[in-house]
């Protein structure tokens, strides 16, 4: 098996390990498409809807056109709040929304096409890739 | 002991909920900052004008029954609706709205968002 090609060189913003999975999260992504993920130290009250993480790089946050990788799952990026990159680099924190929307509702989302997140497990390798070349937009798409 | 003063917290520019009035207690002290980098400049007047307990709650945790108020710097999905759940007092400094998997938590009583430092005012 090898690894999917990658054609243009990625610049890796983010890298992270999950390290543990609430009891909420398969609810969270399952029945709302959304995927809430904090740093390993957050508050407690927060790790049941939350997967926890501890990241390696944590550089800059996401913008429209970036590729979320998750599991091993590519997710681009199609739209992102005024807060997000505050919140991951900050705190470690992200809220994914997988509905599709080219424009964030609420400050604190990062949108995702629908369907396309995964339940993440403990050990799953969390990043966010820049495509070294211009950045395609839904805009470019014939 | 402590002689605790009250705010009244108002929702900022584009904000929703409240007015919430915050008094602190010996048995619920805590002015509880969930934000990043630190004591939110909001939390910080909240405690030095009711003589609350600032706390950090990305250094450490506190108990729900300890927080007259929780102060969060939350993008609209996830802090929003946790500390309205446990029936804690949240002052959100981003101008959110009701939203995501918890919005049924939040309800003007208890929540009160677009917060800044001048909206924060001895009652």
């Amino acid at each position: 098996m090898t690894a999917p090609e990658v054609t243009v060189e990625e610049q890796v913003l983010y890298s992270s390990t999950v390290t543990k999975v609430g009891e909420q999260v398969g609810m969270f992504v399952g029945d709302h498409g959304i995927l809430v993920l904090f740093g390993a130290d957050s508050p407690a009250e927060l790790h049941d809807f939350s997967a926890l993480h501890e990241p390696t790089v944590a550089s800059a946050g996401p913008r429209p056109g970036d590729v979320v990788e998750l599991g091993g799952t590519r997710i681009p990026v199609l739209a992102v709040g005024a807060v997000v990159e505050a919140n991951l680099v900050n705190l470690g924190h992200i809220d994914f929304k997988a509905n599709g929307a080219t424009e964030a509702d609420m400050p604190g989302d990062c949108n995702l096409p629908v369907g396309t997140l995964v339940l993440p497990q403990p050990g799953d390798t969390f990043r966010i890739l820049r495509p070294a070349g211009p950045v395609a937009t839904p805009e470019d798409a014939p | 002991m402590p002689d605790y003063k009250s705010v009244t917290i108002s929702k900022g520019r584009g904000g929703w909920g409240g007015p919430l009035t915050i008094t602190p207690t010996a048995d619920r002290p805590l002015i509880y900052s969930v934000t990043g980098g630190g004591i939110h400049p909001v939390a910080a007047k909240i405690a030095e004008l009711t003589g609350g307990e600032a706390f950090d709650g990305f250094k450490s945790s506190a108990p729900f029954d300890k927080i007259a108020v929780a102060v969060i710097d939350c993008g609209g999905t996830a802090r929003v609706g946790v500390y309205p759940m446990k029936k804690v007092m949240t002052v959100d400094v981003h101008a959110t709205s009701p939203s995501g998997p918890l919005a049924s938590f939040i309800k003007e009583d208890i929540f009160v968002s677009g917060v800044g430092v001048s909206d924060v005012v001895e009652k």
